[in-house]
């Protein structure tokens, strides 16, 4: 019975069924949470029956898992992945814009080396095709900067990258599908 | 024993399943526990419970929450009108394949394959 299971051996299950839940993340919340407790469940009591670590094996790769839970939730066919997509579109984001940032400030910091006492408009072309031009005024040393944005050229790489990192051209046949069998099914 | 082919088996577990829940309401563990007294040790919880999902979100069978005394409530599966529907063909396709199967690996295999033209 569960209630033989020691604390050790709860931690066990409780690692693998969240594993398990961060892995079935493209499920809706619901379903995701249902799998997660009836996973629990039928671990502890397999647990109790034949050893923590029997059970686990039995259970085998989480990876393996998920991708037949979500198989049975959306079908065989292939599928964009949502949550890579989203995890992408927002780190890329931020990754890419403090990188262009680092550079705009190296400019800067390139010309307060060569002059602590630097007066006037500097200019640099920014990273080649990425990034805007970047323009830094001096006064005795004391500069500030405007420029070195994303280019039309970074957005639509950018966007491009988040298409295959999701491998959203999946969804057009995926909307064609749903839309055969709503025929189908009127 | 002799060794089963996984790919096999993985064909023909939703056939099995409706069937041992077509005999007695079950919880997932309790399937695979029931499996392995046939002799399938080989089927696994990791592919029984996807199995028990794709049959539900396709409405072969229905599941209910039963409370456990020895821990949290039991999710019992039980075939649909449509779970038994599965269960008649699936059993008349099996039973013709076999047969069909059987007899061609019934016949003697010569020592040498007679050689084409």
């Amino acid at each position: 019975m569960p209630d033989t299971l020691s604390l050790l051996d709860r931690l066990r299950i409780e690692r693998v069924v969240w594993v398990l839940d961060q892995r079935l993340y493209d499920l809706p919340r619901k379903t995701r949470i249902a799998k997660r407790r009836e996973v629990r469940e039928n671990l502890q009591v397999a647990a109790a029956d034949v050893g923590v670590g029997h059970a686990l094996r039995n259970l085998g790769n989480t990876h393996r898992l998920a991708a037949e839970y979500r198989a049975a939730e959306f079908g065989d066919d292939p599928r964009p992945a949502w949550l890579a997509a989203a995890v992408f579109l927002l780190t890329a984001q931020l990754f890419f814009t403090a990188f262009l940032a680092e550079a705009a400030n190296a400019f800067g910091a390139g010309i307060k080396a060569a002059n602590p006492a630097a007066t006037g408009t500097f200019t640099w072309s920014g990273l080649g095709y990425v990034q805007d031009t970047v323009t830094y005024s001096f006064v005795n040393g004391q500069g500030s900067s405007v420029g070195g944005a994303w280019t039309p050229f970074a957005w639509v790489l950018w966007a491009v990258a988040t298409i295959c990192v999701g491998r959203l051209w999946r969804v057009a046949s995926l909307w064609r599908r749903r839309q055969a069998a709503v025929t189908q099914t009127s | 024993m002799a060794p089963r082919d996984p790919q096999l088996l993985k064909g023909i577990v939703s056939l099995l399943l409706l069937q041992l829940l077509a005999e007695r309401e079950s919880y997932g563990y309790e399937v695979v526990q029931r499996l392995h007294e046939t002799g399938l040790t080989d089927v696994l919880e990791g592919t029984v419970y996807p199995a028990l999902s794709r049959l539900e979100r396709e409405g072969r069978v229905s599941a209910r929450l039963v409370s456990s005394h020895a821990g949290p409530a039991r999710k019992y599966y039980r075939p649909t009108a449509a779970g038994y529907e599965a269960l008649a063909s699936g059993a008349a396709s099996w039973a013709s394949l076999t047969a069909v199967v059987t007899s061609v690996l019934n016949r003697p295999v010569p020592a040498q394959p007679i050689e084409g033209n």
